[in-house]
């Protein structure tokens, strides 16, 4: 290969970057907070609530990402006319598997934060008379959020990476267009520039987060 | 009126009964250091007064209102109101870790009563100086020594304007350079009148700074009386053994 066709080359993977980083964007700031929320009710004091998020989270850390993507693509619009209506789309059916998904390893990550925080913290506040709200917002959260960053970092990587599943669903991403150019040019060349374009996206990432480990610590 | 009233207070843990009947008062002014063995119920005494523990039974009156009566709780906003009325030091200081000592101070205050941001300030800066602390004002908790880290918290509780402060083991958790820093601030708090109730193995500081002793053993308070009364004659045998191995 030339280094113009090379560069051609380049150019046609880089179609499939909005992709993933629409997919990366939306799944996070969708996931994130939904995680969080999960996390909280899984320490409701109502027990079916309780059952419900736990099962939930049992079954989408339990069952493939792919499986899920699948059945909300190709088998939710069976069920009937809304999913049919709502669900035509592939980038939604990913957009919210990916998060449904994501928001099951949120809640455990953030689980694992709220385990770290000192029971002398909540003492602390309910001594100084802060109600519960307060306690959560201005003590226990900083800190939970403190304790699941590297996790959080983590599962970010994860997911860049795991955009390519969308393959399987028919949408063009990075991953897609390396296929179709190695197919078109018999080059397997395609493929080392797409794993060059995931590893500069996490490397990317990888710097925010180093950065926002460093400011937060304490 | 007493600051503090507690009659037949009795608690449990699982079936455990850590405190059987507990009766004392605390008056406007009283620095009262109470002493006892391992698992007397002291901590466990001092928790309930504050509504960190739940009571099984008995009365506990903060400033003649009633926090329980009877073991019946009054209703959550008068409890809140007792037990404002009270600033706790706990044994492992508690700060919060992720805030400067400044936001430590003033947190808590401007969340809870409103305070604005400057007025917090200046009163956390005076506070502060009043420990001892005043030149640490921006530094982050981990930074500071033990000792540090408990004339931070001492000032923390003392930003809400407490008319009582407890105390659970303040200086347990310090070498003997540090625990006299730290009894030193809570002296001068006592030469400022402030009404101290101070759970301690300190028998130096209940000697010199208490006015009133309460020595608990088994859950109850088995004598109580001046230093002088305690140190000098104590009327139980088990007071005479547990302070024998504290005479110097």
């Amino acid at each position: 290969m030339t280094t113009s066709e090379i560069l051609a080359t380049t150019q046609a993977l880089l179609q499939g970057l909005g992709t993933v980083i629409t997919l990366f964007v939306v799944v996070m700031v969708a996931s994130l907070p939904l995680g969080f929320l999960l996390t909280m009710l899984a320490r409701c004091r109502i027990a079916p609530i309780r059952w419900l998020v736990n099962a939930y989270i049992y079954i989408m850390r339990g069952t493939p990402l792919m499986l899920q993507l699948f059945f909300i693509y190709y088998g939710l619009p069976f069920v009937n006319d809304f999913f049919k209506m709502a669900l035509r789309s592939a980038m939604v059916c990913a957009l919210l598997g990916f998060s449904l998904n994501y928001a099951a390893y949120f809640a455990e990550i953030f689980r694992g934060g709220l385990l770290s925080v000192d029971k002398g913290q909540y003492e602390a506040c309910q001594v100084l008379g802060l109600n519960r709200v307060q306690t959560t917002l201005y003590a226990v959260l900083p800190q939970m959020f403190r304790v699941a960053l590297p996790s959080i970092t983590n599962e970010s990587i994860t997911l860049v990476k795991d955009t390519a599943l969308v393959f399987s669903i028919s949408i063009m991403e990075v991953l897609y267009y390396a296929k179709a150019a190695v197919s078109r040019t018999g080059s397997i060349l395609p493929y080392a520039i797409a794993f060059l374009i995931y590893l500069a996206l996490n490397s990317l990432l990888q710097l925010f987060f180093n950065w926002l480990e460093k400011k937060t610590a304490y | 009126m007493s600051l503090i009233f507690v009659k037949n207070l009795r608690k449990g843990f699982q079936g455990v009964e850590v405190l059987t009947d507990v009766n004392f008062q605390v008056d406007k002014g009283d620095v009262i250091a109470v002493i006892g063995p391992s698992g007397a119920g002291k901590s466990t005494m001092l928790r309930c007064l504050i509504d960190l523990e739940k009571v099984d039974g008995g009365t506990i009156e903060v400033e003649g209102e009633p926090l329980v009566k009877d073991g019946i709780y009054a209703p959550p906003a008068q409890v809140r109101r007792a037990t404002g009325k009270m600033g706790m030091v706990f044994q492992n200081f508690h700060l919060f870790p992720h805030l400067s000592v400044r936001r430590n101070l003033t947190m808590p205050l401007m969340k809870v009563k409103g305070t604005g941001k400057e007025q917090a300030n200046a009163l956390a800066l005076e506070t502060l100086k009043k420990v001892g602390m005043g030149d640490r004002i921006d530094a982050m908790p981990s930074t500071l020594s033990g000792g540090q880290k408990q004339r931070v918290a001492i000032a923390r509780a003392l930003m809400l304007n407490p008319d009582i402060m407890l105390f659970d083991e303040p200086t347990s958790a310090l070498d003997p350079m540090l625990t006299l820093e730290v009894l030193g601030v809570m002296q001068k708090l006592a030469a400022d009148h402030m009404t101290m109730l101070v759970v301690t193995h300190e028998m130096s500081f209940a000697k010199e700074v208490a006015n009133r002793i309460l020595f608990m053993c088994d859950g109850t308070i088995l004598e109580e009386g001046t230093p002088e009364q305690i140190f000098g004659h104590p009327k139980h045998q088990r007071t005479a053994d547990f302070l024998g191995n504290n005479i110097k």
